[in-house]
């Protein structure tokens, strides 16, 4: 028999169906309701990031043991002078090269661009780095620039960009008070420990020590008997006055600011160059030895290969490049 | 007309249950998440390296700079394949400045040799990472042999396999440990502003390389609905993933639910080595564009060259006991 639908009789289930869910809402009410773990979980969350927020805030307020270095004043400034040049790999190579500094306290960046004006890839980066920083740039004269297919070795690179790092440091020097300081010229694309750092910084005249992958050998270094250098390690005309890397070495500032007619010469044989600099202002006998006794490679002249961008080519002839606007 | 109020009755009945059991539904779905109670703390037995060792080296390194460790940052790891040549130490030891500014990073280092070596664990111990330190030798007969004669046979493809296995042996799924694994080649360049991008990844997480493909820059291509719909590549871009292993990252969760995911080695064609990982995990909808929806580059795929030894002669010249 087929059941009419009546509305009372849909209104009595819906009458039945309340009381009964009334029942079932009183019974859970006594029970232990599972979604108090979710409300936990996220009370957990929020305390611990409370937490971590004042333990946070307590670290900023304390200042960093680098922190409490870096305003030491009687911690000698390292002055780090890299020239750099405009190609595919400069923004990386400075940029892994400021993340090693950046470790270093009182460290002061000085980047010297070969360029007739300064280019806002480095400005920017600079400007980003959180080092302290000074920001030059010198073009290299056109004739005594590389060309593309030139060997690296034919010319010397970055001698306008060193030696405008040195008239400035001199100008400041004689600005404010020198007080101890160490000079050190660092090309982009090498690689240096953090202790490198702490062996030049209590240097006097001229420090030295071995630098790896350098010379066609493992390492090129300097020699050393009863705490004095007495020769060169190297495998490539030993006969130079200095047969040493520009990563090998560093220079006081005092040194560099007492012989204002120093400078590195442009018109030095290849291999030279480091030696035309350091005869002006020192002899072998007078040089620092670091680095345990120059016994540990602590930088390495690493050089980065040229990457290959063929395809790029073909697509800008196609008119299919990429965005230039997208810095690499 | 009575067929209206009858209608009109059924409408009246139905509506409300369909409401009523869509609530209910909702509530049981809830109560059958993963039960959060499973808080088992997993301890890293490989770690040589461990956070302690800072305070030692604080006073030979004046620089090291202590990064107070969170617990709710999710913990990057990255995985660094690495083997013995003359460059290597320096170029671990400039990975190794370069992660030191990087907070809740675990290293994980994977040698391709049969022991671990001193250099290599050394370098470890000395930079106050933590990290774990892994070793696996590359059968001989796989070896890339002589300059890429055999471009598809995969560089370091044991070493990061070794990597995924020891996070699937040490890490419980679904605990409470959030993670993202990053395969980190030890001479490409990495800014830091990547690292954070990598931090937050769901699934998997992708941006531009530079100077891979031949090209500036390889990318992701987006649409407008900020989704990854192909690859802005020269070389082969119908690859399933035409991606470098430096242009993407995946949550660790991600790995640890698909444990048969690992890098093919066999027949697998040269650049088709990241996807012959990423095809058994994700599929291209899910991928999440980083770095400005892809329009910055944060990594930059640097080699660097070998160095010629020439002056070393035959029976070298530099004393072998002074490590480079």
């Amino acid at each position: 028999m087929r059941m009419k639908l009546k509305l009372k009789t849909v209104f009595l289930l819906y009458f039945v169906v309340s009381l009964l869910g009334l029942f079932y809402a009183l019974m859970q009410l006594g029970q232990h309701c599972d979604c108090t773990d979710q409300l936990l979980l996220k009370d957990r969350t929020v305390s611990q990031l409370r937490r971590e927020l004042q333990k946070l805030q307590e670290a900023f307020r304390k200042p960093s043991e680098s922190e409490k270095l870096s305003k030491n004043p009687s911690l000698p400034t390292i002055y780090v002078v890299t020239p750099t040049y405009a190609r595919l790999v400069q923004k990386a190579e400075l940029t892994r090269l400021s993340l090693t500094l950046l470790h270093v306290p009182r460290l002061h960046w000085i980047v010297v661009e070969d360029s007739p004006q300064p280019t806002p890839l480095v400005r920017d980066l600079l400007a980003v780095s959180g080092l302290a920083y000074t920001h030059l740039h010198v073009p290299t004269p056109k004739d005594m620039k590389l060309q593309e297919k030139d060997p690296t070795w034919l010319k010397p690179r970055g001698v306008e960009q060193r030696n405008e790092a040195m008239r400035w440091l001199r100008e400041m020097a004689a600005a404010a008070a020198v007080e101890q300081a160490v000079v050190y010229f660092a090309d982009d694309d090498n690689t240096y420990s953090l202790k490198v750092f702490e062996e030049m910084r209590f240097t006097q005249r001229v420090s030295v020590w071995p630098v790896g992958l350098v010379g066609g050998m493992r390492y090129e270094g300097p020699v050393v008997e009863n705490g004095k250098v007495v020769r060169f390690h190297t495998g490539w005309r030993p006969s130079r006055p200095f047969p040493i890397d520009m990563a090998g070495f560093a220079v006081s500032l005092r040194l560099v600011v007492a012989h204002p007619g120093a400078r590195f010469d442009r018109s030095a044989q290849i291999g030279f160059l480091e030696s035309s600099l350091l005869q002006g202002l020192v002899t072998m006998k007078e040089l620092e030895p670091k680095a345990d006794m120059c016994t540990k490679i602590l930088v390495w002249h690493t050089r980065t290969e040229k990457p290959k961008i063929k395809r790029e080519e073909i697509m800008q002839k196609q008119g299919m490049g990429s965005d230039l606007n997208v810095e690499v | 007309m009575v067929r209206r109020r009858d209608i009109l009755t059924i409408v009246l009945v139905i509506l409300p249950w369909m409401l009523l059991i869509s609530i209910w539904h909702q509530r049981t779905v809830t109560h059958l998440l993963p039960n959060q109670k499973d808080d088992r703390r997993h301890i890293l037995q490989e770690s040589v390296c461990g956070f302690k060792h800072m305070e030692t080296f604080s006073t030979q390194y004046v620089s090291s700079r202590h990064l107070p460790r969170s617990d709710v940052l999710p913990v990057i790891y990255i995985i660094t394949p690495t083997y013995t040549r003359p460059v290597q130490k320096a170029e671990l030891t400039r990975q190794v400045s370069t992660f030191l500014h990087v907070p809740n990073l675990h290293w994980i280092l994977v040698e391709d040799s049969p022991k671990r070596t001193a250099l290599v664990s050394e370098l470890l111990l000395k930079s106050g990472l933590n990290c774990t330190h892994l070793s696996t030798e590359t059968p001989h007969s796989y070896k890339p042999r002589g300059p890429s004669r055999d471009s598809h046979i995969p560089r370091g493809t044991m070493q990061r396999n070794l990597a995924l296995k020891w996070l699937r042996e040490t890490f419980q799924q679904n605990s409470q440990q959030q993670g993202v694994v990053y395969f980190a080649d030890d001479d490409n360049t990495y800014s830091l502003e990547l690292f954070e991008e990598i931090r937050a990844t769901h699934k998997v997480s992708v941006w531009p390389v530079a100077f891979v493909g031949g090209l500036r820059y390889e990318s992701p291509k987006i649409n407008v609905f900020g989704k990854v719909y192909g690859w802005k590549t020269v070389f082969d871009p119908h690859r399933p993933f035409a991606i470098d292993m430096a242009g993407f990252a995946i949550n660790l969760q991600l790995i640890l639910s698909k444990p048969q995911a690992y890098f093919r080695f066999r027949g697998v064609k040269g650049g088709y080595q990241e996807s012959s990982l990423l095809r058994e995990l994700v599929t291209l909808q899910d991928l999440e564009p980083k770095a400005a929806n892809c329009t910055k580059v944060l990594v930059w795929h640097t080699r660097t060259e070998k160095p010629v030894l020439v002056n070393e002669g035959k029976k070298g010249f530099t004393d072998p006991n002074i490590e480079i």
